[in-house]
């Protein structure tokens, strides 16, 4: 096998002590960086389907995501200009009132492993905060809000209410999380929805491009 | 007609029952006690710290967990940012992790007999809500992240802390026993989002089952008669374990379970409660007639037996006041319809 098949099964099985290394290897065959960039996105692409078809769970989907961020810091110094981050920001957090994050966190792992560089602004995030992030932040493409409580979908409707009246442009609302439904998603005004971590990267993909 | 006791014995057990067990009726049984209506009184629960209502300061539990519960939140939630994490580091929790005293005088348990004592056996289960659960007390102490990075990363060392954890419980369970005697126990450990189980069958079952096979056979072999296990999520794939687990009741099964489909493969083992889920009914713009309608689609697809109308919430209770009581009067109406 080819390095840098290597390291995209390798990313695959979540092997965080293997990736750095093969990664180094795969450097030094002369592998475009950018290419090996691309084989660990792309096994997380399949981490994110195979979670999604409910093949594996949240551990192995974390440990993968741990693993490719490994193989990015041997990377990064190689990485010519920002093309690790060519799809532009995703503010991403978690709506007022609202602490939960595991599937904010694996969200986000996932998208930005899809070619986002990632602003995450936690849990229990004031609309205002979304604002004030899209405001400082340089080349926002995307947004994401996750709401995990039928109490806080007031408080995500909100959220998207104030980011589209803020008069800010340029990039597209995204949102989640466990009671959220795609009618509900048309109902408040974002432009997409995603059931799951997998599928959010996708939908994330495909809308700014 | 059955008393409530009966009419669940009848139910889970393939009888005849003469209506449908409205929710958590049978378990209700110190009707005067907030929220749960249930038993939870020992001199460890009453001075484990815990806030006292939304918007009450947070508090350090005895475990060392730092639980809050802001206004405006439906409960208590554990925090773990700002160093706030009670186990920043596995590897080293047997230096750090200390499970709390259980050694009270004997005084103290006395105390809270009455109560137990006062409960109407004929129509209730005298039923004890323990909570958290192994899995839960692991992310309490950790974060849910580094507590599933964990099973891979220290499985060791993890293992070592979930029998630390569960030979705490079963110590627990002793005291609970001698001295309150239950009839049920009503315990929580979420184990899934609503579309899968956190771990995979193969992890849950080297990790999880030989903990809950100590703490449900204890409880099995002194007395206690049912165990209801509340897990709201998807669990169907984990099934056959609580099964062999002593499992009697699984609580807060939700939708995405295919209940009906459970029922068929698994009833006679196994009863399912639930099948209503608060994130469809529990939210801002409830009405009578979509909460009759989700009751009537979970009644007619589920059928008399093995199988409890309830909330997917793990208690009787509901984010948005009259969800809870809305539910119960259209289980009584569908109990007139089909029984
Ligand atoms: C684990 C959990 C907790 C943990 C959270 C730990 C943490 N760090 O996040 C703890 C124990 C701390 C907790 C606390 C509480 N919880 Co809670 N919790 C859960 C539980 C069991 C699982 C949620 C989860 O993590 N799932 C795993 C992840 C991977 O799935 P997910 O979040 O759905 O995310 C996926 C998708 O939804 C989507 N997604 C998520 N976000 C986004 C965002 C975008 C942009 C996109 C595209 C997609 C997307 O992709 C993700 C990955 O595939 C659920 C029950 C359930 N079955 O969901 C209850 C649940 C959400 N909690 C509930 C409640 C009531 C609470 C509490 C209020 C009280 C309590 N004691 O239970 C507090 C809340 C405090 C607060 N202010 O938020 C209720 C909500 C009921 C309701 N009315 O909505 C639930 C449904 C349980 C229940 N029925 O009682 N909880």
């Amino acid at each position: 096998m080819a390095k840098i098949d290597e390291v995209k099964a390798q990313v695959e099985a979540g092997k965080t002590k293997l990736v750095p290394g093969l990664v180094q290897e795969a450097l030094d065959e002369k592998s475009a960086p950018n290419d090996i960039l691309q084989a660990m996105i792309n096994g997380m692409k399949v981490v994110g389907d195979r979670f999604s078809a409910g093949e594996i769970f949240v551990p192995e989907m974390l440990i993968a995501a741990k693993a490719m961020a490994k193989g990015v810091e041997v990377l990064k110094p190689h990485l010519a200009g920002d093309a690790a981050t060519s799809l532009g920001a995703c503010i991403i957090g978690t709506v007022e009132g609202d602490l939960h994050d595991i599937g904010k966190n694996l969200v986000s792992m996932m998208i930005g492993s899809a070619g986002f560089e990632m602003v995450d602004l936690g849990v229990d995030v004031p609309a205002e905060k979304f604002v004030e992030a899209i405001k400082e932040t340089p080349n926002v493409s995307l947004v994401a809000c996750s709401a995990l409580l039928t109490t806080t979908m007031p408080s995500l409707k909100n959220t998207v209410k104030v980011i589209k009246d803020s008069g800010l442009s340029g990039f597209k609302v995204i949102v989640g999380g466990a009671p959220i439904t795609q009618e509900f998603a048309n109902e408040i005004g974002a432009d997409a929805y995603a059931a799951d971590a997998g599928a959010a990267a996708e939908t994330a993909k495909a809308m700014v491009n | 007609m059955l008393t409530r006791r009966q009419n669940l014995l009848e139910t889970i057990r393939g009888g005849n029952p003469d209506r449908f067990v409205n929710q958590y009726e049978a378990f209700e049984c110190a009707p005067d006690v907030p929220m749960f209506k249930m038993l939870f009184f020992d001199p460890y629960t009453m001075s484990n710290p815990f806030p006292a209502g939304p918007g009450a300061p947070d508090v350090v539990n005895s475990w060392g967990v730092t639980i809050s519960w802001p206004a405006n939140v439906p409960g208590p939630f554990p925090l773990h940012h700002d160093g706030l994490k009670v186990l920043k580091d596995i590897t080293k929790w047997k230096e750090v992790v200390k499970a709390p005293n259980l050694d009270f005088p004997q005084e103290e348990w006395d105390k809270y007999k009455p109560i137990a004592g006062a409960v109407d056996r004929n129509e209730y289960f005298a039923t004890y809500v323990v909570a958290p659960g192994v899995f839960e007390q692991l992310h309490y102490l950790m974060g849910m992240d580094d507590c599933l990075l964990a099973f891979y990363e220290e499985p060791e060392a993890l293992k070592e802390l979930i029998e630390y954890i569960s030979d705490w419980e079963v110590r627990y369970a002793k005291l609970i026993c001698e001295n309150y005697h239950p009839d049920a126990i009503f315990h929580h450990d979420d184990w899934g989002s609503y579309k899968s189980s956190f771990l995979s069958p193969e992890m849950f079952a080297e990790f999880i089952v030989p903990a809950f096979k100590k703490i449900y056979g204890f409880y099995k072999a002194n007395g206690v008669e049912l165990i209801i296990h509340h897990s709201d999520s998807y669990a169907a794939n984990l099934v056959p374990f609580m099964i062999d687990l002593g499992i009697d009741i699984f609580q807060g099964c939700s939708t995405t379970n295919n209940v009906p489909e459970l029922i068929k493969k698994y009833g006679g083992k196994i009863s399912f409660m639930g099948d209503i889920d608060n994130g469809v009914v529990d939210k801002e713009d409830w009405t009578k007639e979509l909460i009759e309608r989700e009751v009537r689609r979970a009644c007619e697809t589920n059928g008399k037996l093995y199988f409890i109308p309830n909330t997917t919430m793990g208690g009787p209770m509901s984010s948005y006041p009259g969800v809870y009581e809305a539910v119960s009067e259209a289980i009584d109406k569908m109990s007139k319809e089909m029984f």
